[in-house]
Formats: C-alpha cells, sequence, structure tokens
C-alpha cells in the first residue's frame, strides 16, 4: 500500500468519524467522537510527514495529538458532561439526510479541487477534497443542530478541515504558525464553553431556538 | 526608541495591563480605584505609543521590526490612529460609565475587573491585528479579537446579553474559519513558489510575489477571505451578529466595537485587495466589494426605517456605513479608496460618538426604547447635543466630516462611470438620513417621562464626548495636514504605485469652492474631486 493511498484512506475515515460527532447524542459521546477523529487526523500528519520528508509534521502530529486528542476533549467531556436538555436533542434534519448531504459536501469539494495545479498535492486531491469537504461538514453540523453544543463541535470540525488543509497543501510551514492557530482554537472553544454553561445555568436551555429574544 | 521597541510597547502595556486587572480582583478594598487607575494607565499609554509611532512612519515611512513579524506602514497607521484614538476616548468614557454601573448595583467589583481585563487584551489584540505582516499572525490576532471582546458583549450576564455573546462568538468564530482556509490556502500557494517557507507567510514578500500566485487558487481564497473578515467588518449577509453584540453591550464597548473592530477587520480585506489586485488584476476584488456594498447599505436602509431601539439603529448604520467602504473600494481608483479610507475613519469618529451619548440616554432613561426616550433635549441638554451631532452627522449631514467622505464617495463613482448605480445609493443614503432624522426628533424632542429627573450625568462622562465632536468638525472642515498626507500616503500603498504622484487630495466642499475662484492654480486644475465639484 502506497504513501499517498494510505493518507487518502485516513481521509475517508476522517469523514466517517465526524458524522459519529455529528450524530452522537450525547455531548460526552461527541467528545470522545471528537477525540478519536483528531486521532485520525493526528495519523494523517505522521503519513504525510514520511511521504513528503517534512520533519516538521511530526511536530505538528505531537501539538495536535496534545491539544485535539487530549486536552480539548477533556476539557469538552468534563465541562459539558453535566448539561442536559432533552427538547435540543433533535437534528432539525434526519440522520439519512444528514449522511446524504454529506455525502454531496465531499463529492462537491472532490469536483473542486479537481482544477488545483499544485505539485504538493497532485496525488493526494482526494484528501484535499475530504479537507474541504471536512470544513464544510462542520458548518452543516452547526446549521442542522439545535443543542448550542453541537455548534462547538462543528466549529471543531470546520477548523480540523483548516488544519488538514494547510497540512496538505504547506507542509514545509514553520511550527509557529500552527501554534499559533491551535491555541487561539482552543482559547475560542473554551470561550464557547464557558458561555454555554452560562447560558444553561441562567436559561435552563441549549437549545438554539429558544435564543431567539432578540431580533429585528 | 527602535520600531521593535515602539511596537512591543504597543502591544505589550495594553496585555499587561490586561493580566494586572484580572489579579486585581483580590486586592480587597482598593480594588476599584486601582483597577480604574490600571485601565487609565493602559489607554493613555496606547494612545501616546500610537501618537509616536505614527508620528515616526510619517517621518520616515513604513517600519518592520521583529524580522518579518510586525510592520506598520501608512495605512496601517490610520487604523492605528482608531484604535489608540476611539481606544483612548471610549476607555476615558467606560471609567464614567464603569461607576455608575458599580453604584447602581448593575455590576459588582469582580465584574469590573474583568470589564477593564478584557477592554485590554482586546486593545491588545487590535494592534497585533493591524501592526501584523505575517498573515497567519493576522487571522490569529483577528480571531484573538473574538475572544477578548465576547465577555466584554455579555458582561451584563442577562438572558438577552448572553444570547448576544453566544451568537457573537459562533458567528465570527465560524466567520474567521472562513478566513483561515483563505489565508492558509493564499500562503500554501506562495510556500510552493517562495524557496523560504518563513518569508511566504510574510505579507510584503507575498505583495511583491503576487503576479506569480495560481489565479484559481487566489480568486477562491479572496471569496473565502471577504466572507471570513467580511463576518467581523459587519458586511451583509454576515452582519446578523451585530445589532444583537451591539444593543447589548456596555456603550462604551459598542463604540470600539464599531469604531475600531469593524475597521480592524476591513484592513486585513484590503491587505488581501492589495494581493489579489495585482494577481488577477482589480476588476474581480472591486465587483465583489461592490456588490457587497452595495447589498450592505441596501439592507441597512430598509431596518434603519423602521427600528424602534436606538443601539440597534446605530448598528444597522454601521453595517451602512461599512458598506459605503466596501462600496468605495469596489468603484475603486485613486479617488475612490481615498474616499474608502477617509469614510471609515470618519465614520468611526462619528459612531464611537453617537453610541457614547446613547449611552448616557440609556443610563438616564433605563431604556433604548425609541417609543420611552422622549424630551432629552429638556433632561440632559448636553448630552442631548452630542447625540444629535453625533447621530446626524452619521446621516452624512455637513458640516460634519461623514458628509465629506459621503461626497467623495459619490464623487468617484460618478467619475467612474457608475451614474445610476451611485443614484441608487445616494437614495439609500437619504432613506438613512429620513430613519436618523425620525430618532432625533422622537427622542431629543417631546415631553420626558415624568420619572426621569433632569440633569446631566458627571463630566467624565461628557468630555471624551466634546472631543469626538470637535475632532469630527476639524474633519469636516479642515482635516489636519498629518491625516491628509496619511491617507494620501496609504492609497498610494493600496494602489501599488510606489512614491508616483496621486494627482488628487482631499478637499471638503467648502474648501473645493474658495479654490475654484483661483483657478489659474495648476494643483488644483488636475484634482478630479475639485474639478467634479467646480463642474457642478
Amino acid at each position: 500500500m502506497s504513501g499517498t493511498l494510505i493518507v487518502n484512506c485516513l481521509a475517508g475515515l476522517l469523514i466517517i468519524t465526524s458524522l459519529l460527532v455529528i450524530g452522537a447524542k450525547k455531548p460526552t459521546s461527541s467528545a470522545l467522537q471528537y477525540s478519536l477523529q483528531s486521532f485520525v487526523l493526528v495519523l494523517i500528519f505522521v503519513a504525510l510527514a514520511e511521504i513528503k520528508h517534512a520533519h516538521e509534521l511530526n511536530m505538528w502530529a505531537i501539538t495536535a495529538f496534545i491539544t485535539k486528542v487530549v486536552l480539548v476533549p477533556f476539557l469538552m467531556y468534563r465541562a459539558l458532561g453535566s448539561l442536559k436538555d432533552p427538547a435540543a436533542e433533535t437534528a432539525v434534519i434526519s440522520t439519512a439526510a444528514t449522511v446524504l448531504i454529506a455525502a454531496l459536501i465531499v463529492i462537491l469539494s472532490y469536483v473542486v479541487v479537481g482544477h488545483v495545479q499544485l505539485p504538493a498535492v497532485a496525488n493526494l486531491k482526494p484528501a484535499l477534497g475530504v479537507s474541504l469537504g471536512h470544513f464544510f461538514l462542520g458548518l452543516l453540523c452547526i446549521v442542522t443542530h439545535r443543542n448550542i453544543l453541537k455548534q462547538i463541535f462543528g466549529y471543531c470540525l470546520m477548523e480540523n478541515g483548516s488544519h488538514l488543509t494547510l497540512a496538505l497543501l504547506a507542509s514545509n510551514a514553520p511550527e509557529i504558525v500552527e501554534i499559533g492557530i491551535a491555541t487561539d482554537a482552543i482559547f475560542a472553544v473554551v470561550i464557547m464553553i464557558v458561555i454555554a454553561r452560562q447560558i444553561h445555568r441562567t436559561m435552563q436551555t441549549l437549545d438554539a431556538k429558544q435564543l431567539t429574544a432578540l431580533k429585528g | 526608541m527602535t520600531p521593535t521597541q515602539l511596537l512591543l510597547a504597543l502591544l505589550l502595556i495594553p496585555l499587561g495591563a490586561s493580566l494586572i486587572a484580572f489579579a486585581l480582583r483580590w486586592a480587597g478594598s482598593a480594588t476599584r480605584a486601582l483597577v480604574t487607575l490600571v485601565h487609565l494607565a493602559s489607554i493613555t499609554l496606547v494612545l501616546v505609543f500610537s501618537v509616536l509611532v505614527i508620528n515616526d512612519v510619517l517621518a520616515a515611512g513604513a517600519m518592520t521590526a521583529l524580522g518579518h513579524w510586525f510592520h506598520l506602514d501608512s495605512l496601517g497607521a490610520i487604523f492605528l490612529a482608531l484604535v489608540g484614538g476611539v481606544g483612548f476616548l471610549t476607555g476615558l468614557y467606560s471609567i464614567g460609565y464603569m461607576n455608575h454601573e458599580i453604584r447602581n448595583g448593575e455590576i459588582d467589583i469582580k465584574a469590573l475587573c474583568n470589564y477593564y481585563g478584557f477592554f485590554s487584551l482586546f486593545m491588545s489584540t487590535m494592534v497585533l491585528a493591524v501592526i501584523a505582516n505575517n498573515v497567519i499572525l493576522m487571522w490569529v490576532a483577528v480571531e484573538a479579537t473574538t475572544i477578548g471582546s465576547t465577555f466584554l458583549v455579555g458582561l451584563y450576564g442577562q438572558r438577552t446579553s448572553l444570547e448576544a455573546a453566544w451568537k457573537y462568538i459562533i458567528i465570527c468564530s465560524v466567520g474567521v474559519a472562513f478566513g483561515l482556509y483563505g489565508t492558509v490556502l493564499i500562503f500554501s500557494n506562495a510556500s510552493s513558489i517562495i524557496a523560504d517557507p518563513e518569508h511566504a507567510t510574510s505579507w510584503m514578500v507575498l505583495v511583491q510575489n503576487a503576479q506569480l500566485l495560481d489565479p484559481t487558487l487566489t480568486t477562491i481564497a479572496f471569496v473565502f477571505i471577504l466572507i471570513g473578515f467580511g463576518t467581523k467588518a459587519g458586511l451583509f449577509p454576515m452582519h446578523t451578529w451585530l445589532p444583537d453584540s451591539y444593543a447589548e453591550a456596555p456603550s462604551p464597548v459598542s463604540a470600539l466595537l464599531s469604531a475600531a473592530l469593524s475597521n480592524c477587520a476591513f484592513l486585513i480585506i484590503i491587505r488581501y485587495y492589495i494581493i489579489v489586485s495585482k494577481t488577477l488584476g482589480p476588476a474581480l476584488p472591486q465587483a465583489m466589494l461592490f456588490a457587497f456594498g452595495m447589498m450592505s447599505i441596501a439592507c441597512a436602509a430598509l431596518f434603519i426605517i423602521v427600528q424602534r431601539d436606538i443601539k440597534r439603529l446605530l448598528a444597522y448604520s454601521s453595517v451602512e456605513n461599512i458598506g459605503i467602504v466596501a462600496l468605495a473600494f469596489g468603484i475603486g481608483g485613486p479617488l475612490g479608496i481615498l474616499a474608502g479610507l477617509l469614510h471609515a475613519f470618519n465614520n468611526s469618529i462619528a459612531k464611537a460618538l453617537a453610541f457614547c451619548a446613547s449611552g448616557n440616554i440609556m443610563l438616564k432613561y433605563g431604556t433604548r426604547d425609541m417609543g420611552a426616550v422622549k424630551g432629552v433635549m429638556n433632561v440632559m441638554p448636553a448630552t442631548a447635543v452630542f447625540f444629535g451631532a453625533g447621530v446626524l452627522a452619521l446621516g452624512g449631514l455637513p458640516p460634519f466630516n461623514v458628509f465629506v467622505s459621503e461626497f467623495l464617495v459619490v464623487s468617484a463613482g460618478i467619475k467612474a462611470g457608475n451614474g445610476w448605480l451611485t443614484v441608487i445609493s445616494v437614495l439609500l443614503l437619504a432613506t438613512v438620513f429620513a430613519g436618523i432624522v425620525r430618532m432625533v426628533t422622537s427622542t431629543l424632542l417631546g415631553k420626558a417621562p415624568e420619572n426621569v429627573q433632569k440633569g446631566e450625568l458627571s463630566i467624565v462622562k461628557l468630555v471624551p464626548m466634546a472631543i469626538f465632536i470637535v475632532i469630527m468638525l476639524w474633519m469636516g472642515i479642515r482635516p489636519p495636514q498629518p491625516v491628509i498626507e496619511l491617507l494620501g500616503n496609504a492609497t498610494k500603498i493600496v494602489l501599488n504605485k510606489g512614491d508616483a504622484p496621486l494627482g488628487i487630495s482631499i478637499q471638503t466642499p467648502w474648501q473645493m469652492i474658495n479654490d475654484s475662484r483661483q483657478t489659474v492654480a495648476p494643483t488644483i486644475s488636475t484634482t478630479p474631486a475639485a474639478n467634479s465639484a467646480a463642474g457642478h
């Protein structure tokens, strides 16, 4: 099995794990699935480091492991586990429809990246398509869920998508670039968690449809 | 001081002040005085260092510091002036505003420390966004501004403020994630062309090598960047967080969000506009900005005319004005760009004044509803004058500064041959003006409710507004030479013209009338703005 094939297969696995994050009922299971997905992302970084002989990517893999496989899922597991709102658990569309739209997004993304003429991704177009698709899957998660905690996971998926694009297209990027992006993303997630907890404490709801006092 | 020391001081002073403010919650009974003092020192030093840095840029041209990490040219200097200046005045206003909130039990001492802490942190992140040369750092800074300001929006911890804070962080983070994707695309593209990947992150290097970028990737990247940073700037249709956040945040924060933050985000769009114009030619980025600008003005006009909430109206006015700036960049050419930059500056001053004045009204009446706020002229005459001046200036009333820049944008549109579209935008601006006059007459005149006591609020809440009015009139009647010079240099940077003369200069209509009498002056006759005025 060639290196590029491994990366493309792992990228496919990334889509499956993100569907698991989107589909999970409880926030704690979403946190675990997100950790699993980030682990797949770390594996992709390691595989890419071998193929491209880019040792920076091994460093990325280590930072991503610490932040995305351990730290962020742990924070979410601890902070969101106690928050419950059964009324908000239903998605706007069914799981089957989500899977169908996800498939469409991935196919469309694959078609779009087909036009990209960069030598760095000559054999990695499927993975590049997945990375773009993954970004929009995150957006899909945000717009199709009433539970505000799911919106946090949606943001994390979008961020993983851009992270993979960066690794595929610019594996020689300085490590500081990746650290900057990762740090910002962690802070954003932490603040979302704090505000979500405040909302749950003040209004006893996690339902985005209840957050409609402001309009016009 | 060296450029590195100056720029680091600008960044680290508010950052340090922020950490001290957070820590002061444990200072016992001295907390309130100490945290206010730290805040005052922070905003004053940021203002002083901003002036020093801008002076250096005026005297010696752009400065680069810390290798390729920081870069401040005339374009950045205009926006730094806004962050430093509006930050200082709204910070000063904050002291009076927050003292009032503490006295009335709206917030406690812990929330006060958080407020001043996040205020300084927010200032520091905006400074970073303005001086960053590294494109990834630009993104990091803009994302960090969201992180710094979310708690400011949700400060009161009530249902509506938490809802606003949630929408703010989700919509802006998601929006800015688009910005990250666009940044990654440009950077990846550049790193395959430029030998050293460290240099591919440098905005200056990207501008130099812009012709080599792949046109397809650059087009996709610009779409992502416009959506991403346009969300933060408040362009339609990504503006939905803005009325909620501006209305729910404490008024000085609304002023800072509107006057400084949205401009910082637009500065990043301008930075990419420069790169993309060089790669693809200016037609495509201009068409996109023109479309977003027109849609923003139209959407805002429709909401302004029916709005009943004072601060929401001002928020939609921000959407309208950032739309005018986008429209000016969409028109392009020296006059369009110059008018756009001037309008970004002018709107910020008037908007900050209007938000601060609306803060005084809210503190007095306890509501933002135009149906309940009546007779401000009788209750608080000074505030009423400040509010009326700020809001009417936003509508484009002469002799205030916003009139001058709107006039230049319209002139640029007509000169560029967009006659019909310019007429439509003027009609939309007239609609906005009607909505604004309705608010002014409805709130300032009429009989005040009986439970509202007559009398101005403290002097600390009035002085910053008086300074805003002086700046507005100054910019409206005879803009100071350093500002004109900065704007001219910034326009050259956007147009990538090097040191070649622009052939235009900023003149207020009243200056043009005097000048057009002296028709023999050759420098005037080459001025398109002056020519158009002379032709009318």
